[in-house]
């Protein structure tokens, strides 16, 4: 192992102060590092709150910020943060109009989010969730309810934020961030490993010569493991199975977002991205937004990941809205 | 006796901590055979936890929130996937209570159905799992049975305190499905399993309480 690092147990708390050093527009609530939320609570606003483990910045809490989210639960690298951190962290955002949690589809993050929304019924606050789920390639058309979450999650959150900025009901954006799941396609693929601080070693192999198709943000294995191929044919065959989920009509419009996974360069996503662009092109889509560099990440792993979003008359405004976090800042043209 | 009154529930709550302050090393020791024997730690903190929340400031709450806020206290205190299991019955629990001011068989019936659901639930377990819904689900079972019975109060739990010694007993013909037991599968067999020793403490500590009551 090769990383920057005091000890490892301390990668997650120190990295949390280094973000509340560089950035006091976030803080945490609770006394407790990991409850990670807005200094500038917005009265009146539906709260976002997110949450999930360490090790993907910037997600989770990168997009805690002015028209996004207002909260986040940090676990420890890839484990989920506990039932009474996500409480705390609700209690804090809560400014009476209810909270929206928006998190990935994680056994561990569902259990403690759904407890967290048990504690603080006790509390008066009422919650709801919609649990990001669009990794194509972790289960199939029909068991959709098994897939993972990774980067699309951004497309949610953007979308939730935006809604909430408006001063929507809980009821409403919930129901609007849930239209944004369903929209919502990612794939990647993977050419390296990553490494656990506190284990020391990748998590898996992969020869020097090979990419895994459809590998999880976790390094949990994807569809199809191969040859590194040309960049044209990886795009191609991601594309294709994002394209054999969606119904596009000529002069649809789409969001993308090319994500690079921590160690890819953003040269190789604007490769990746050129391809992209042509598929679209052929399909009679509009790119109406495109974003691209790092949102999820696995640490240093090298691959990426392509997530659309189908856009219609009322989610594009939203993910057309101004947002700005300390990882993220869009300026509305 | 006819029913627990919620000012009579903060002696309740001494019981169950001062059993499982008891049960201490007994329950790591248990754990440590197919678990990693955090157990009997989590539990003793997180009955402390909720006894001190009850008899503070919830003494003259209702029932309901009485064991709302008890789950509250044993979440925080215990963020182990069984102290989030408890935390989770007593939620469940207390919301079937409502606002109760008073809890007879039938009201003990409702508290340990919801209870056992809302384990099952969130654990997603099944029957048969060897987990703590073996001996939960009968307790339940058995205060149902004697509610319909029209059973006094006296008889029932002693009846489903009975009932969760023997599902406890039975589940060392089981193996285990979940968790860090789950690897040692067919060594797990034999074994009464650690999560329903708990349950079986809670039945055990309810009975004792409504016969002390009663004498």
């Amino acid at each position: 192992m090769k990383k920057f690092l005091n000890k490892p147990e301390d990668f997650v708390d120190e990295m949390l102060e280094g973000i509340y050093c560089a950035h006091p527009e976030v803080t945490y609530t609770a006394d407790d590092l990991r409850c990670y939320v807005t200094a500038n609570p917005v009265p009146g606003k539906v709260g976002i709150v997110t949450g999930g483990g360490s090790g993907h910045l910037p997600t989770f809490l990168g997009f805690v910020g002015k028209n996004m989210l207002d909260g986040c639960g940090v676990g420890g690298v890839f484990q989920s943060p506990s039932a009474d951190q996500l409480a705390e962290v609700t209690r804090y955002v809560d400014q009476g109009a209810g909270v929206l949690y928006v998190y990935g589809n994680y056994t561990g993050d569902i259990m403690n989010f759904d407890m967290a929304s048990e504690l603080v019924e006790l509390d008066d606050i009422e919650t709801a969730t919609v649990t990001g789920n669009d990794d194509v390639a972790s289960s199939v058309v029909g068991e959709e309810h098994k897939r993972r979450g990774v980067a699309g999650i951004f497309f949610l959150y953007k979308a939730a934020g935006a809604a909430a900025a408006r001063m929507l009901p809980l009821a409403e954006v919930a129901r609007i961030t849930e239209k944004a799941r369903s929209r919502t396609r990612t794939m990647g693929v993977a050419l390296s490993a990553c490494i656990v601080p506190e284990i020391g070693k990748p998590g898996f192999e992969i020869g020097e010569d090979e990419m895994e198709i459809g590998m999880g943000i976790h390094g949990e294995p994807g569809i199809s493991r191969k040859k590194l191929a040309a960049a044209d044919d990886v795009v191609d065959e991601m594309m294709e199975r994002i394209f054999a989920e969606t119904d596009y009509a000529k002069g649809d419009e789409v969001a993308i977002l090319m994500n690079g996974l921590g160690g890819t360069p953003k040269e190789e996503l604007y490769i990746l991205y050129r391809r992209v662009a042509k598929l679209m092109d052929e399909m009679g889509v509009k790119i109406r937004h495109v974003w691209l560099g790092e949102f999820a990440t696995s640490m240093e792993m090298a691959g990426f990941s392509i997530s659309v979003l189908h856009l219609d008359n009322e989610l594009e405004p939203l993910i057309a809205a101004k947002a700005d976090t300390p990882f993220f800042s869009y300026f509305a043209k | 006796m006819q029913s627990i009154e919620s000012k009579m529930v903060p002696g309740l709550f001494e019981r169950f901590a001062a059993r499982f302050e008891a049960e201490r090393d007994a329950l790591i020791a248990l754990d440590g055979k197919v678990g990693d024997s955090d157990l009997g730690l989590t539990m003793s903190k997180a009955f402390k936890a909720a006894r001190d929340k009850v008899l503070g400031e919830f003494a003259d709450a209702d029932i309901g929130t009485q064991m709302k806020q008890a789950g509250g206290a044993i979440s925080k205190a215990a963020p182990s996937t069984m102290g989030t299991l408890m935390a989770t019955g007593f939620l469940r629990g207390g919301k079937a209570m409502a606002e109760a001011e008073a809890l007879d068989v039938a009201g003990l019936a409702a508290f340990w159905r919801a209870y056992a659901d809302g384990v099952a639930q969130r654990g997603k377990a099944q029957l048969g799992d060897k987990t703590v819904l073996d001996v939960l689900d009968p307790i339940a079972r058995a205060y149902e049975a004697q509610a319909a019975a029209g059973a006094e109060l006296e008889v029932a739990s002693a009846v489903a305190a009975k009932a969760a010694a023997d599902a406890l007993e039975a589940t060392k013909d089981l193996v285990a499905q979940h968790g860090k037991a789950a690897a040692f599968q067919e060594k797990s067999r034999g074994l009464q399993d650690a999560g329903g020793t708990v349950a079986c403490m809670l039945a055990e500590e309810l009975n004792a309480f409504v016969q002390a009551a009663k004498g």
